[in-house]
């Protein structure tokens, strides 16, 4: 066991390594950099922007720039934004509880709806529900999640102007119950392709469980339906289902993009946006070396759940 | 979690099998018909409409649908957007097709190699598949179309760069676990070159999930190339594409909605056809379902 | 007791010519140099009530004398105080200096070489430390230190020998002639000299994130991706401030921006104002005062000289002919922008009227372009000497209005057998050596042309400000015309304004004969604000509407 986890963890560290190197190449391939924000301010020369990308030290070698970022990572320390000057972490910080709020919400409703229509779709298998149900997920998957958001606010907000168009809350409210009016539809949007997956996966779950041995057992021994459900087959289906949790919640941050962007959410996904826009280097490797960080750790908490789980079980 | 194939006999009887439990498959059938249908209105289509895509005419501009020759109405510089879906669905489906072709050729160019030499070029090869699935596939694929020239080709070219990864996983399992059956040994004790038994014997044998794979990697590649096009990075005007009529159609949100919904419908249904062939197939090649 | 400040009221016009001679302010007929209008209503004698400002982009930069953007002036003008303010019609007044320094009042020597400044005695920073010539020194220094990222250096870096006289004066030597630079420190903000030479490094001081200044308003707090707050200073030296918390709230999207507008939750649009499409609409919401008011930018097809195709006089004329400019500003901008012949901002003293009127005339576009020997080729494109009139246009992707205006004007070119395609590039692609080092064919692009209202453009159309052949200005067109060039010397080196004004009259005109830009439109920025708010003006030799928030005010 120990050293499955010792392993796990240095590929882990390789593989962050990795996409560290991916991402400072690729961003220093877009032309223009940092510097470009100024192109068209009046009275700003070229030569004051070229005094400015030498005093940030963007004119050094690549090599030596990746280097010097990886080694205050290293130590700890982030960067600063070109953009605002305020270290990387306490950026990404104070866009986190937006993004973490709206994925929060999401994914409670897409758990909640998602293993109900599972499980309903797996004992019912074969059912007009579980028809449906199949067809449904399928085309919610097909869905651009910023067209269903669009629709969602020409319905919901200039139609029948029941739910605000956008923002998190409204200046000078900000109650709770500003924000959860705020949250309705963004949530719901982002949740869409999660319920799909979750009720996909749920079901599969259940149909697996309800075919092992002990809940036949547990059936013959008369123990009635719904006991054996709730207790065996549910308990035994969200096991997996926690794996799948492992592995999926780093990727909802960035499902997250474009809602927050529909539904000008102050989130992570536009900070991603904007710091993008100015080539804010600093914070966008920041950003994707945390998501990285999250995939990576999600992934290995999968794997050691799984591995605890059913020791027959040794990833490569 | 692929092990579809994975009891299967290297032989091909169950071809027909397949064939016949596809034609079964009644959503499939509704795909695959949806999407031939799509894509001859994208083909003959244009031919048939009275406007160019292409053609601007300002008085026109926000007519609603189904206001004289305008079937779907026009845009805000007054072109027609029955022209203009159509033409823009032959961009978006043609850079879907060509990314998943894309995709399909380095993720089972990976996936064979890696899933085959095992060690430590399958180490390194799936730690690569690794780090770039660690991306979000949407940060990865803006700040490439931010720092490459937004082309139909250079899209196609970003999409599948961000799309490979997924068919590499399937196809590298799937190999792992043929290599070690009876025809493959038997192969190598005929003294078969290694990549003789890779792309001669293992490959056809795992061609069922990367066919599965194929067709959800191009209804994965239309929708990418509809998110980054509604963000603005994706492909540029006049060429019209679906995703970029929707760009903007936000603004006009209050005034024009038909802009917004109609590229929108557009991109639902060509991409819920394409799921639906996809898990069509995945149901006919899945030999689990044989003691059903 | 009104805490309104006029010590220059009693000027007169010729000293008002003066001031901006020494200055070089763009305006000329001040009915009231001050320029704040006759008020219905008083404002109220203790701050009350809070504005919100809705902005599409998001302040970050607090260090006025870092690198910013327009919506961080907005807080900058709200914060700090300049030396100078310039005022809406153009005229340069005493902001945190008790006089505008000119030869008359002894402020500046006849070569405009020698400068004097005299400050106010009763300024105190936002911590109450007294404001003195020691700020003023520390900041003029800190801006030219090599160490620091210092914003705009034009101007500063010809400041020699600065000496304090008295906490209320301070000189210096000019290294040349510069009148321009009046202007530059109206956008010079003063920081406090005892916060920030304690920092180790002014780069990362606290400071930049939580600003002292000496403004009509104190910083209160920022949530970042979300709304920055100000509090009212009662002890503000000058007018105002008449309520007690501004806000400035980012809104990303011009749509939402908008539509909040509307729903009454900002009270104020600020930068990026309201889109041309929901004018119509706009000003005839009830309770608002929507007004379109035109700002000191061009928009244009901004044309690469070195191109072999626009070394053409005939080309760049035909073209110019074959922009249906009208349908552009009344279709696609819902009439809100006016016609434009020139760099010169219209409500400036500099702008010349009298320039030619674009026409569109297809025919004659042909006629040009068949007289240069211009040929239609097998595919209607026409050529010369085996160049094609074929070329790219960019602008950045995602901009919609301009997008369109590219594809209408496409539609035209074509039209006279000149192939304009679509190159459109992300921001950061535009506008880093693509721009800067004019990789370019041509670029569609709205431009500032004047920094502070001052009429000196030898940045933009100097031979020498040409960074693609090693100078050191914007000319991204590489435009070069000798003329052009010595009139450009001549008139930054002119206080006089009626000489500078025929200078730069002339320097109009040639550039209008040799079109290194086929000018589109002058943009008109759709102001919009709640009727209640008494005391917003707008001011276009300023780049925010929050130029002067101290005066507003809730009737």
């Amino acid at each position: 066991m120990p050293a499955f986890l010792l392993k796990r963890l240095i590929q882990s560290i390789v593989l962050l390594v990795i996409v560290s190197i991916i991402g400072f190449t690729v961003l220093n391939l877009i032309p223009g950099g940092p510097m470009a924000q100024y192109a068209l301010d009046p009275g700003m020369t070229e030569a004051d922007k070229a005094r400015l990308a030498e005093q940030l030290g963007l004119n050094r070698p690549l090599l030596v720039q990746y280097f010097d970022w990886a080694w205050r990572l290293l130590q700890g320390d982030w960067g600063t934004s070109f953009r605002d000057g305020n270290p990387v972490l306490a950026v990404i910080g104070r866009h986190i509880f937006a993004t973490f709020l709206l994925m929060g919400s999401s994914t409670v409703i897409a758990i909640a709806i998602g293993t109900w229509i599972g499980i309903r779709g797996a004992t019912h298998r074969y059912s007009l529900f579980d028809y449906a149900a199949t067809v449904g997920a399928m085309v919610a998957l097909s869905i651009p999640t910023f067209w269903f958001g669009l629709i969602g606010i020409y319905v919901f907000s200039l139609k029948l102007g029941w739910l605000p168009a956008g923002n998190m809350y409204t200046i000078g409210d900000a109650s709770v119950l500003d924000y959860l009016h705020h949250l309705i539809m963004p949530s719901v949007v982002l949740a869409l392709v999660h319920i799909a997956i979750w009720s996909r996966y749920m079901r599969t779950a259940t149909l697996d469980a309800i075919s092992q041995e002990f809940v036949k057992t547990a059936r013959a021994k008369g123990v009635s339906e719904r006991r054996v459900l709730m207790k065996h087959v549910v308990g035994n289906a969200l096991l997996p289902m926690i794996t799948l949790a492992g592995v999926q919640l780093p990727s909802i941050l960035t499902g997250a993009l474009v809602t927050e962007t529909v539904f000008t959410w102050p989130g992570m996904g536009r900070l991603f946006l904007d710091s993008l826009g100015y080539s804010d280097y600093p914070v966008v490797m920041g950003l994707l070396m945390f998501s990285a960080i999250l995939t990576i750790a999600g992934n290995l908490i999968a794997d050691i759940v799984v591995a605890v789980v059913d020791p027959r079980i040794r990833l490569a | 979690m692929t092990t579809l194939a994975a009891t299967q006999s290297p032989s091909r009887w169950w071809q027909s099998r397949v064939m016949r439990r596809f034609l079964s498959h009644r959503l499939a059938l509704l795909g695959l018909l949806m999407i031939s249908l799509l894509t001859l209105a994208c083909v003959v289509g244009p031919y048939l409409l009275p406007y160019d895509s292409l053609y601007i005419d300002l008085r026109a501009r926000f007519s609603p649908p189904l206001s004289g020759d305008h079937y779907l109405g026009t845009d805000p510089l007054g072109r027609d957007i029955a022209a203009r879906l159509l033409m823009a669905g032959r961009i978006s489906l043609l850079v879907g097709f060509f990314a998943m072709v894309l995709s399909i050729l380095v993720g089972t160019l990976v996936g064979v190699i890696a899933g085959y030499r095992g060690g430590w070029i399958s180490a390194v090869l799936m730690r690569t598949v690794d780090g770039f699935l660690s991306y979000p596939t949407i940060f990865l694929l803006l700040a490439l179309a931010a720092a490459l020239k937004p082309s139909p080709v250079m899209i196609t070219v970003i999409i599948a760069v961000t799309s490979w990864m997924e068919v590499a996983r399937i196809v590298e399992a799937e190999v792992r676990s043929l290599k070690e059956r009876e025809f493959v040994l038997a192969g190598r004790m005929l003294g078969l070159g290694r990549s003789h038994i890779m792309f001669r014997e293992i490959l056809p044998n795992a061609m069922g999930p990367i066919i599965v794979a194929a067709t959800l990697t191009v209804a994965r590649a239309i929708l990418l190339e509809a998110y980054i096009s509604f963000l603005g990075f994706g492909i540029q005007p006049p060429l019209p594409s679906w995703g970029n009529m929707l760009n903007g159609a936000q603004q006009y949100l209050a005034t024009a909605p038909w802009l917004a919904i109609i590229p929108g419908a557009a991109i639902t249904i060509a991409v819920s056809s394409f799921n639906f062939i996809g898990d069509g197939l995945r149901d006919a090649l899945d030999v689990r379902n044989d003691n059903i | 007791m009104t805490k309104q400040d006029k010590p220059n009221s009693s000027y007169t016009r010729r000293a008002a010519l003066r001031m901006m001679a020494a200055g070089g302010a763009a305006g000329l007929i001040a009915p009231n140099l001050l320029g704040g209008p006759a008020f219905a209503q008083t404002p109220p004698e203790t701050p009350t009530g809070r504005i919100v400002v809705g902005l599409s982009q998001e302040p970050t930069v607090f260090n006025p004398l870092m690198p910013h953007i327009e919506v961080d002036d907005g807080v900058n003008f709200s914060v700090f105080d300049a030396l100078f303010r310039v005022n809406v019609d153009g005229v340069i007044v005493p902001n945190l200096a008790t006089e505008v320094p000119s030869v008359e009042n002894g402020g500046l020597s006849e070569d405009g070489l020698n400068w004097r400044i005299r400050l106010r005695d009763d300024v105190t920073w936002h911590d109450g430390t007294p404001f003195t010539a020691e700020d003023v020194k520390f900041t003029l220094e800190l801006i030219v230190n090599p160490d620091f990222r210092a914003w705009r250096t034009t101007g500063h870096d010809l400041v020699r020998d600065i000496t304090v006289v008295s906490p209320t004066e301070l000189t210096w030597r000019m290294e040349e002639a510069f009148a321009p630079y009046m202007s530059f420190l109206t956008e010079t903000f003063m920081v406090p000299k005892h916060i920030l030479e304690a920092e180790a490094d002014p780069n990362e001081a606290a400071f930049n994130q939580a600003p002292i200044g000496t403004g009509a308003f104190k910083w209160g707090q920022r949530l970042a991706g979300d709304r920055l707050e100000l509090v009212a200073n009662p002890d503000y030296f000058g007018e105002g401030p008449y309520i007690e918390q501004l806000v400035f709230k980012y809104i990303p999207d011009m749509t939402v921006l908008y539509a909040q507008f509307k729903s009454g939750d900002i009270d104020l649009v600020g930068q990026a104002y309201i889109t041309p499409d929901n004018y119509a609409e706009a000003k005839n919401l009830p309770d608002r005062v929507v007004t379109p008011e035109p700002k000191g930018s061009v928009e244009s097809i901004y044309l690469n000289q070195e191109l072999p195709v626009f070394k053409e006089q005939a080309v760049r004329e035909a073209l110019y002919l074959a922009m249906d400019r009208p349908a552009i500003i009344d279709a696609l901008y819902y009439g809100v922008p006016s016609p434009a012949e020139t760099f010169m901002p219209p409500q400036s003293y500099y702008y010349n009227p009298d320039l030619p009127k674009q026409e569109f005339n297809l025919d004659r576009a042909r006629q040009i372009l068949d007289e240069a020997g211009w040929v239609p080729g097998a595919d209607g494109i026409r050529e010369k000497d085996g160049v094609r009139l074929s070329f790219k246009n960019s602008t950045t992707v995602g901009n919609h209005l301009r997008e369109q205006t590219q594809q209408f004007l496409q539609q035209t070119f074509a039209e006279i057998g000149a192939e304009m395609t679509i190159e459109n590039l992300p921001p950061a692609v535009m506008w880093g050596d693509f721009w800067g080092q004019s990789q370019f064919d041509s670029v569609m692009v709205g431009i500032t042309y004047l920094v502070g209202g001052d009429p000196d453009v030898t940045y933009r159309f100097h031979t020498d400000a040409i960074a693609a052949k090693g100078g050191s200005g914007s000319n991204n067109a590489q435009y070069s015309n000798p003329e052009v060039d010595a009139l450009l010397v001549e008139g930054s080196r002119t206080f006089d304004p009626e000489k500078r004004r025929e200078i730069y009259f002339r320097i109009q005109e040639i550039i209008r004969h040799d079109l290194p830009f086929l000018p589109l439109f002058a943009y008109t920025n759709v102001y919009g604000h709640k009727a209640g708010i008494e005391g917003f003006e707008v001011n276009t030799n300023t780049r925010t509407e929050s130029w002067h928030a101290a005066a507003w005010y809730w009737a």
